[in-house]
């Protein structure tokens, strides 16, 4: 017999999680000055979002362990990338100067 | 005995346990995480030129977002994520031999990629509205390259969804054998993937 209340569980907190942060950050977006601190607080969301649709949406936690590891360096990698961008803005704008 | 959804085989059960994608967990096929990972790496060219203008033009940036419809944008994440919600639940409920249910989740993910769509061209002719075109500046540049591509998977991602319905009325996927539909589920997933930086990235962060 299959027990449809575990199947369900996991899904319906993720989805509500989900909808709590993308509303969270609406509300940065309309209110908040721009700052590192709040750009690492979106970075953080970003990371958190994309690990909860990849391990219960997408349910890469119990994939191919090539797979899960390039999906969860993906949105590592891009959150970082977002701060560092703003923190070494003027380094990166020299760098990238034509 | 129970099952819980983690004894689920990814792609279903029976024969479908021989196949090579099976025994390696690939979830789908290996055809669709090609795919996936070259949406991906054109999304992640988009994200570097965006980091690149920002730093040359932070003012824009800084403003930009400003102008932009912060509720159509939150509208939007609400209905990927909600339809990323119905494809998982759709997929679940072909594992648990329940295929009118699946084809009903479905229907509802397919009515959010649609919402998604009519909120997205409203939010272009509001857009223009505001006097916010392509050559407004870079970051509108930015904003138009990236949400239009985004767009346009949403658009023929929804297509595969109508696809994956149809197989699942006429019997192709089953609880013993539903390769094809996790590699439509994955897809879909990774277009909402895409989103969840793309939202922060023109809507959020200045």
């Amino acid at each position: 017999m299959i027990d449809k209340s575990n199947i369900f569980t996991g899904l319906d907190i993720s989805w509500f999680i989900l909808m709590i942060i993308t509303t969270a950050n609406a509300f940065v977006a309309e209110t908040a000055e721009p700052s590192l601190a709040i750009t690492a607080l979106i970075c953080g969301s970003i990371a958190y979002k994309g690990r909860r649709i990849m391990d219960y949406f997408m349910e890469l936690n119990h994939a191919n362990s090539t797979i899960q590891f390039f999906m969860r360096s993906y949105f590592h990698v891009f959150p970082a990338l977002i701060f560092l961008s703003d923190l070494f803005s003027e380094k990166l704008a020299m760098l990238t100067a034509l | 005995m129970s099952i819980a959804a983690t004894d689920f085989n990814l792609n279903g059960n029976g024969a479908v346990t021989q196949e090579p994608e099976t025994l390696n967990k690939i979830p789908g096929n290996r055809a669709v995480w090609v795919g996936i990972f070259a949406e991906l790496t054109e999304f992640g060219i988009f994200f570097l030129v965006y980091f690149i203008a920002k730093a040359h033009y932070p003012e824009q940036f800084n403003q930009g977002p400003l102008k932009l419809n912060t509720l159509a944008g939150t509208l939007n994440t609400f209905a990927l994520i909600s339809s990323s919600f119905f494809v998982a639940k759709a997929l679940a409920s072909v594992r648990l031999n329940d295929p009118q249910k699946s084809i009903s989740w479905l229907w509802c993910a397919v009515f959010c990629g649609g919402i998604y769509l009519v909120i997205k061209i409203w939010e272009y002719h509001w857009n223009v509205d505001q006097g916010i075109t392509t050559n407004t500046n870079n970051f509108y540049t930015v904003y138009y390259y990236l949400t239009f591509n985004h767009l346009l998977h949403v658009f023929w991602a929804s297509g595969s969804l109508l696809w994956a319905i149809r197989q699942l009325k006429a019997g192709n996927y089953t609880q013993k054998n539903h390769i094809g539909f996790t590699a439509i589920a994955c897809y879909w997933h990774m277009v909402d993937l895409a989103w969840v930086i793309i939202f922060p990235l023109l809507y959020v962060l200045r």
